[in-house]
């Protein structure tokens, strides 16, 4: 266990750190003057900076070895730069934004996991009957829709012709709640304003539209994982032995079934994380949700290449500890398995 | 010459033939290739379908409503968009750029994935497990993150967002082939070939890859309706193809403008991307169950 | 208790202290003085600031503000302006006023733009389009306080467009004040990005590409009725901004597409006001650049572009075919100049004398925003591509993000561009001076960069004169010296829209300038 988790940490160490290297490739790779990009401020304001000798982080005369030890020093000390378009610190942008995409990410999850994992199920259980090809035919519906499409169509019937729901943003800009934590609804009961269950059902409403939208491709996702895993977990010999037991369907179902069957969804799951987040950033901007998605969207449209490149860092950070984390926490609970399987939808 | 045949005994198909079989027996799935088919005729054939030049612009014909609507004519079978342009010849023109570069994409991303997937497959050591590391960063990374590095780099555009999809497509086809190559090596008939003095090439090339067709037609076909749904993402998103551009995405997107007065504008894009997809799939489904019936008997 | 919270969830209520505008951008800052573009003006001129004089917002005439009175000498070069008092500045976590305004505050905000020496004249750059454009820095020869509530301005010579100039909503009053404080704290550059003013709202949150948050100021000397809220939702997709307005996510939107206003009109809880434009939308030709600079050429491509269908597809019959640069409600107007008709034929001939081969390329850019005058610069770019194609010329559509499109714009970088402009005051003066005078091109309003030493004398000159009979002589021969040369080509005036909830009262369409929120309530 201890070896597991040794070899995992190096593993977590090592990709950042090559992370980092790309990250700062980067700077060179965008069209501009690198120290632009990793400060995002223009050269003559650098400059003037260094006149009043302040220090801006880093030597515009140094080499590239040095240049990336400043990088690393900023990027430690959370001095991002700011924003070629705004002029905003970026670490304070990025952390604004990116729990926004968490929480968006985390409802729509776990909307599909309730939904996708029991309907797995019954598909399964019911294997080659009239449910199987029902959710089996809604869910190659499901998959096949794309994204962009589906929240298009939510917003015109539910917004634009029944007028129900907002179509954007996460709160109305009437309200200010605090940002402490970044997450809005817990931001909401932790702050102490006045009308707080106003506000709360106004971050409800605005929540649904786009939760449904990712939701409803996940949870079709999870449906045809789950319905295969059971599938071949039901059609292996130790079902078979169970039943030879005598036990009942459901005794088999209880005592073998479920926990085998879920063993192999989870990292199969995990592979799915990245479609989530990709849907998750494509909803963001049609629901001009202030998540990261969006935000690095826009970033590219006004061509702000110190946002950019913190921004990708930020994100591809948190895709690396979290696949990672998962994939270690498999092994933990699993340590029969060698390696991630792989497997298709 | 007709083939004097000796045995009463019935015929026995081949592989091929076999799951050939068994998919014809899935009519869900014979409509999907029905489908397939037709988009594949669009794409080889769109000029000759299509009714108008697709940028060509009618000032005097803006918003024209589908034909079926009450205001709609039948010169513009699905009406026109904001510029005056023939929607129908738009999204038969938007297939074939949609349809046709997923088809390269995934062509491309297949010769490239097969060959690592056999390198990999093939050696062992460190060679192999930098790759796996390497892919699999890459297989984590979400396509549209991808995406917005190149275009940063190089660009909005078509092409450039073309190299990020494929660099998103191809860790599967490397797992896939190598996966297959490992399980292989082990079999009788490779050793086979092997005791015979078969070097490491002609192993793969003369015992392996005949083996893997279907699992790879398989894999294409799932990799085809990504590419699809990520190639009009991206349009959709204006980072791949630009706005005269009838790409199916950036159709859907010129169509937001008038979504609201001219619902038809993101209706029918959106529908064709659809059906596009949902074909895609329902094949690849039915191959899918159709190898898996065959392997069982 | 399930169906209850459902119901809950669909229906939408909406604050009654707060009004929520979607407007189509962010602002450059939020000083009127520095930009003369509408989204800067909307931001900031009304709500937070007021000026000397204002323009009556159903008439048009010239009325007190700041000023309560004032006197103009028998010669026409001085004006007296006798000032309100006990008008509060906005108290602002960072500043608390300590007096209320007085001639300080008049003298500070107009040598501000006026004096070059001045301590914040170069604060935010030490460019003032509007007044710059005008001249008017050079007009006044001196701002002068005679005490603490009397202000005496004194002209080089008589301008009969002065006093419409000071109601424009770039000649707004800053705090002399805060300026000192500012000084003080060696932060002077927060003058234009954390405001002070005496309007009647104070800015609280501003996010670039997000949202302009305002509060009420308690103090406001208007007894103008004030939300507690005001919110700018920037929404640069005009499709979204109604779509926001149906759901009511919006209260009030900014420029409703063209296409898009039958729907405003069929919906039962949405008001769609209308009045005639006083503006332009032209395509204008950089005569710095050959071949530009030759009228031949400009003429033969104004001829192959056909502006009634453009009319038709990007204004959607909401607007009149223009003639001149000035709207027919202009006393200016001309309706007998030489006109310009759509030929390809003829337009085709006439470049290939000029020496104009097949195959050749040029620029039109397309402001990446809508505007009144123009709704759709980027279709209508596309529309002017299909046509030039007709006579052989390609066209490469250029379009940057706004801030960068108007710096690489007044850099000159262009071969013509899609563009037009809006008028500030009821003047004639403020089309053809701002628009096409030599000093134009140095403060960036003059898109064609056209110094035309014989259309300056006569526009100046028609300034001489107080009698707009006397004067319009003058600007006849200026329209048939434009219709003959073409610096640019007047494309429409369109209509001025806005469009909001029932909830709404008060809201008016102000004629020239910035929308105006003082006084709106919802109930």
């Amino acid at each position: 266990m201890l070896n597991i988790l040794l070899r995992y940490t190096n593993l977590i160490i090592i990709t950042l750190f090559i992370l980092s290297l790309l990250s700062f490739a980067l700077a060179y790779l965008f069209p501009g003057d690198p120290i632009e990009i990793m400060t995002g401020l223009k050269l003559e304001e650098l400059q003037k900076l260094q006149n009043q000798s302040v220090n801006i982080g880093y030597d515009p005369e140094g080499g590239v070895l040095s240049q990336y030890g400043h990088y690393m020093s900023e990027l430690f000390s959370g001095n991002w730069g700011v924003s070629f378009n705004s002029g905003q610190p970026l670490y304070e942008e990025i952390m604004q934004s990116l729990p926004a995409s968490i929480e968006l990410s985390a409802y729509a999850l776990t909307i599909s996991l309730i939904l996708g994992l029991p309907l797995g199920f019954i598909a399964a259980l019911r294997h080659h009957k009239l449910p199987d090809y029902t959710l089996l035919s809604f869910s190659v519906v499901g998959y096949s829709i794309p994204v962009f499409w589906l929240a298009l169509i939510l917003i015109l019937v539910f917004s634009l012709h029944f007028g129900w729901l907002p179509l954007s943003g996460r709160l109305s800009l009437i309200f200010d709640v605090p940002n402490k934590t970044g997450f809005i609804l817990i931001d909401i009961l932790m702050s102490d304003i006045d009308n707080k269950h106003a506000v709360l059902l106004d971050a409800l409403r605005h929540l649904i539209l786009p939760t449904l939208s990712i939701a409803i491709v996940t949870t079709t996702l999870i449906l045809r994982i789950t319905r295969r895993s059971v599938i071949e977990t039901l059609n292996s010999e130790f079902i078979q032995a169970a039943y030879a037991r005598g036990l009942t369907t459901r005794q088999v179902l209880v005592r073998h079934g479920i926990r085998n069957a879920l063993i192999p969804i989870l990292p199969l799951l995990a592979m799915q994380f990245p479609t989530l987040l990709t849907n998750a950033m494509i909803v963001e901007t049609i629901f001009s949700w202030p998540g990261i998605g969006s935000w690095l969207i826009q970033a590219i449209y006004q061509q702000d290449y110190s946002a950019i490149q913190a921004g990708m860092l930020a994100v591809s950070v948190f895709v690396v500890l979290f696949t990672m984390s998962i994939d270690m926490l498999l092994r933990l609970t699993d340590p029969k398995r060698k390696k991630v399987e792989r497997g298709t939808i | 010459m007709a083939r004097f045949n000796l045995y009463q005994e019935e015929q026995h198909p081949s592989p091929l033939q076999y799951t050939w079989l068994e998919f014809q027996k899935n009519h869900i799935a014979m409509g999907g290739l029905v489908c397939l088919v037709l988009f594949i005729l669009i794409t080889v054939f769109c000029p000759l379908l299509a009714p108008f030049d697709p940028n060509l612009q009618k000032t005097g014909n803006i918003l024209v409503p589908p034909s079926w609507d009450a205001n709609g004519g039948i010169t513009h079978i699905f009406g026109t968009d904001g510029l005056g342009r023939d929607i129908l010849s738009r999204v038969l023109y938007g297939c074939r750029m949609t349809f046709g570069i997923s088809i390269l994409l995934v062509v491309f991303a297949l010769l490239v994935g097969v060959g690592l997937g056999a390198i990999a497959g093939m050696s062992k050591g460190f060679r192999s497990s930098f790759l796996n590391h390497t892919l699999d960063s890459i297989q984590a990374i979400p396509t549209i993150l991808i995406a917005i590095i190149i275009i940063a780099i190089l660009g909005t555009g078509l092409v450039n967002s073309m190299w990020a999809i494929v660099l998103a497509l191809i860790p599967q086809f490397v797992h896939q082939t190598r996966d297959f190559v490992r399980s292989e090596l082990s079999k009788e008939y490779v050793m086979a070939a092997r005791l015979d003095g078969a070097s490491k090439i002609q192993l793969f090339a003369r015992s392996i890859l005949p083996n893997m067709g279907e699992t790879l037609v398989m894999q294409a076909t799932l990799a085809l309706s990504i590419s699809i749904l990520d190639i009009s993402a991206l349009g959709f998103l204006n980072l791949g193809a630009q706005a005269p551009s009838s790409e199916l995405g950036a159709l859907l997107s010129q169509g937001i403008e008038v979504a609201y007065i001219a619902p038809w504008n993101i209706a029918l894009p959106g529908g064709a991307l659809f059906l596009m997809v949902v074909s895609v799939n329902i094949v690849g489904d039915g191959l899918r169950s159709a190898l898996k019936n065959r392997l069982l008997h | 208790m399930t169906l209850h919270a459902c119901d809950a969830l669909i229906t939408s209520k909406t604050d009654p202290n707060g009004i929520v505008y979607c407007s189509e951008g962010s602002p450059s800052s939020f000083n009127p003085q520095l930009d003369t573009f509408g989204t800067t003006v909307d931001a900031s001129s009304h709500q937070l600031y007021d000026r000397l004089l204002d323009f009556d917002q159903t008439s048009g005439e010239i009325v007190p503000a700041l000023a309560t009175s004032w006197i103009i000498s028998p010669d026409g070069k001085t004006y007296t302006f006798q000032l309100r008092k006990k008008v509060a500045f906005h108290n602002i976590s960072t500043f608390t006023p300590s007096r209320y305004f007085n001639a300080d505050d008049v003298l500070f905000s107009f040598n501000r733009w006026r004096l070059s020496t001045h301590p914040y004249h170069q604060v935010s750059g030490g460019r003032y389009p509007y007044t710059d454009s005008l001249n008017l820095n050079k007009l006044i020869k001196s701002v002068k306080r005679l005490n603490g509530y009397r202000v005496e301005i004194t002209l080089q010579k008589r301008e009969s467009s002065f006093l419409a100039n000071l109601a424009t909503d770039f000649a707004i009053i800053l705090s002399a004040e805060y300026a000192k404080t500012l000084t003080a704290r060696n932060q002077k550059q927060l003058i234009d990005s954390v405001p002070v003013g005496t309007g009647p709202y104070k800015l609280s949150d501003f996010r670039q590409d997000q949202y302009i948050k305002y509060s009420k100021h308690p103090e406001y000397w208007r007894s103008d009725k004030l939300t507690d809220k005001l919110i700018f939702d920037i929404t640069p997709s005009s499709s979204l901004r109604l779509a926001k307005l149906i759901t009511g996510e919006c209260d009030a939107i900014a420029l409703p597409a063209h296409s898009e206003l039958e729907v405003v009109r069929q919906q039962d809880n949405l008001v769609l006001d209308e009045e005639p434009g006083q503006n332009v939308g032209f395509w204008a030709f950089n005569t710095s650049r050959p071949p530009f600079d030759n009228p031949a050429i400009r003429r033969a491509l104004s001829m192959a572009v056909d502006r009634n269908a453009l009319l038709e597809a990007i204004y959607f019959d909401s607007a009149i075919a223009a003639q001149n640069i000035v709207p027919p409600t202009s006393w200016a107007f001309q309706p007998d100049v030489k006109k310009v008709n759509f030929n390809p034929t003829a337009a085709k001939k006439m470049l290939r004398e000029n020496g104009i081969e097949d195959g050749f390329s040029m620029t039109v850019w397309a402001m990446p925003v809508k505007r009144s005058y123009n709704p759709n610069a980027m279709k209508m770019a596309e529309l002017i591509k299909g046509y030039l194609q007709d006579v052989g010329i390609q066209v490469n559509i250029i379009s940057y993000k706004w801030s960068i499109f108007r710096e690489k714009l007044s850099l000159g970088l262009h071969d013509s561009v899609l563009i037009g402009w809006s008028a500030d005051n009821g003047d004639p003066d403020n089309f053809y001076r701002p628009l096409l005078s030599c000093a134009a091109i140095e403060s960036g309003t003059n898109r064609a960069m056209w110094c035309f030493e014989k259309y300056d004398q006569i526009i100046n000159e028609a300034l001489d004169y107080s009698d707009t009979q006397e004067r319009a002589y003058f600007y006849g021969q200026a329209n048939e010296l434009l219709a003959e040369q073409l610096p640019l080509l007047p494309i429409a005036h369109a209509s001025k829209y806005q469009a909001h909830r029932k909830e709404l009262n008060g809201l008016l369409i102000n004629p020239y300038g910035g929308i105006r929120f003082g006084g709106v309530t919802k109930h």
